[in-house]
């Protein structure tokens, strides 16, 4: 079963039209009600399906291995490059070292700072503030503060207009998990493939569910602050790859919050989402390998990793 | 016995109890015996290797000091200089949660966490009892940056909590707490073993060993089982005769793998090698600020 509801306009944050209008009851009701739906019959996935999926992984892993040469520094691959190759894109962990950052990554980051708020304490004050304030813990983003800080008040006041709209958009849609379900945010996911030399890695927005073993008992939640749906969709379907790899099964249902505009889409994991998920990363593999259509150059640089990440806890 | 090896397999949770608290595959002998000899030799050893860079300073090695030394050289980043951020604070944090969860003190990682930072922004607002520099950068952050902590806690002690069968431990785990070694025979050395979670097992003959959980971050590498040794060396110098450090497993969570060492008198030799290796690359005494981050990571 897939449940797909996007939804343009239902949001605060949008152009309210009289079925959408904000005094409706909040999307993350309904967010939350598709997630539920149906949750008491939690799918099994054959218990072989991760090592299969690893097994194929692995082989185009050890191909590129061997082209690139054993010495070769590990190569960290996450979505935005393996989708898109370009390692400028909107992804926040892309240039946390970088002096100034694109309008929007600093948006991304700012938003995404919102959402653990809204997840861990349920509201959220003046956005911009909150936002600077979850900066300013992050030694990382020291930077992209003090870029924001440096914004003429017409920029920033544009910024902080913006950051409103998603601050609403994601009050409307973020479901209030019970604590029973542990809610966790910001979950970092490394796979590594040929003894590590090839790292496949993402981070989950929102994960929710206690992991049993044999059974797909999480749910998974994405947000996009204004990328394309489809992509931002896959990107989802990736990170569902890596948790199969990770646990042995994959989230049984996945949602998607786009922030922007207050769309949102729910659905089941299946097993041909993953199955084309490989599919594309090996592919990708083998044009790193050389074996495929030539990769773009970003890839090389495996420029979208947390570079914190490869040496500390 | 050094090289079990990683477990190739993700880890649901029931796997890695089982690899924590399984018995120990033990010669027919008492194992034991041979790491209480090693650890009997190693204090003067020890001391030796820190004899040398007498003149250096004082020398508190920690599981960073040995990451670093281990790793090759393009795969380690430029040192910063240390600052408490929601980062450095969610390890201790994460841990007063899960001790909070075992001990039934908080049902929830959301509940633990937000106990945990009330009780040390309370304990440094008060200005009295103990406090430490952490409780103090909490105190000082406004309410959207306590937000950013929690929130990177409740993600960190929520993994511990999913990958353990808390019920599975007949005795209550030792939960993060870091233990120090300091030489007795030279006072410019002391030892740090990390593990986060702590407890005991058994061989097929009965005898008693304590087993160590311990957390790993950053990718995996080569040098892992070296790194590990170092925590089995601690733990034969800091141990009672009767129950020698048996088994260290390292756990990555972002990757579901294990890495586990059976500890005999080869692992402890690895260990003391590794500490050899660690300090002929530690030119200069760590400074304070890099010493609270060690003890942070």
């Amino acid at each position: 079963m897939v449940l797909v509801k996007p939804r343009r306009g239902a949001s605060p944050g949008s152009c309210p039209t009289p079925e959408t209008s904000p005094s409706s009851a909040p999307a993350r009701d309904e967010v939350l009600a598709l997630l539920r739906n149906g949750s008491g019959r939690r799918p099994r996935f054959d218990p072989g399906l991760a090592g299969g999926l690893r097994a194929w992984l692995e082989d185009a892993a050890g191909e590129l291995v061997a082209a690139r040469g054993e010495d070769a520094p590990p190569l960290f691959l996450g979505p935005r490059l393996l989708w898109t190759g370009s390692a400028a894109a909107a992804d926040p962990q892309t240039t946390a070292g970088a002096d100034t950052s694109s309008i929007e990554l600093v948006l991304s980051c700012l938003v995404r700072a919102l959402f653990r708020q809204v997840v861990t304490v349920g509201h959220v004050g003046d956005p911009l503030s909150d936002a600077m304030a979850a900066l300013q813990v992050d030694p990382a983003r020291a930077g992209m503060a003090a870029q924001i800080e440096r914004m003429s008040d017409a920029t920033r006041d544009a910024l902080s207009a913006a950051l409103d709209v998603h601050a609403a958009n994601l009050l409307h849609l973020t479901p209030r998990f019970a604590p029973r379900w542990l809610p966790r945010t910001h979950d970092r996911v490394a796979i590594p493939l040929a003894g590590g030399r090839v790292v496949l890695g993402g981070v989950f927005d929102l994960l929710v569910g206690a992991p049993v073993p044999g059974m797909a008992t999480l749910c998974a939640l994405g947000l996009t602050t204004g990328g394309r749906w489809a992509q931002a969709r896959t990107a989802l379907h990736y990170l569902a790859l890596l948790e199969t790899l990770r646990s042995g099964t994959p989230p049984f249902r996945v949602a998607l919050l786009h922030s922007a505009i207050g769309r949102y889409g729910v659905e089941d994991v299946l097993e041909e989402h993953l199955r084309a998920v490989v599919s594309h990363v090996v592919a990708q593999l083998a044009g790193l390998a050389g074996d495929g259509p030539a990769p773009a150059a970003a890839l090389l640089g495996g420029g979208d990793w947390d570079d914190r990440s490869r040496i500390s806890a | 016995m050094i090289a079990v090896g990683s477990v190739p397999d993700p880890s649901p949770p029931r796997l890695l109890t089982q690899q924590l608290l399984g018995p120990l595959i033990s010669p027919a002998d008492d194992h034991g015996a041979s790491v209480r000899e090693a650890a009997a030799r190693l204090p003067h050893a020890l001391a030796d290797l820190a004899v040398p860079r007498v003149g250096s300073g004082s020398f508190r090695l920690t599981d960073h000091h040995v990451r670093t030394a281990l790793a090759r050289s393009d795969a380690v980043a430029a040192a910063t200089p240390f600052a408490w951020s929601a980062r450095t604070a969610r390890r201790a944090l994460g841990l007063a949660t899960v001790r909070a969860l075992v001990a039934g003190e908080a049902a929830s990682p959301l509940e633990g966490a937000r106990i945990a930072i009330a009780q040390a922004v309370h304990s440094a607002g008060l200005g009295q009892g103990p406090f430490s520099a952490m409780d103090r950068w909490l105190a000082g952050l406004p309410p959207a940056g306590l937000a950013v902590v929690h929130a990177d806690v409740v993600t960190w002690a929520t993994r511990l909590w999913c990958a353990v069968d808390w019920s599975a431990f007949v005795e209550p785990p030792l939960i993060g707490r870091d233990r120090w070694w300091d030489s007795p025979h030279s006072s410019l050395l002391a030892l740090r073993s990390r593990a986060e979670v702590r407890t005991f097992v058994s061989d097929p003959a009965g005898r008693h060993y304590s087993a160590h959980l311990v957390v790993l971050g950053g990718p995996r590498r080569s040098t892992i089982r070296a790194e590990l040794s170092v925590v089995a060396l601690v733990e034969a110098l800091l141990a009672p005769p009767l129950v020698p450090p048996g088994r260290i497993l390292g756990w990555w969570p972002e990757s579901g793998h294990l890495v586990k060492v059976e500890v005999d008198a080869s692992v402890l030799a690895a260990g003391e090698a590794a500490i050899a290796r660690t300090l002929a690359a530690v030119e200069a005494p760590a400074t304070p600020g890099q010493e609270v981050a060690r003890a942070a990571a």
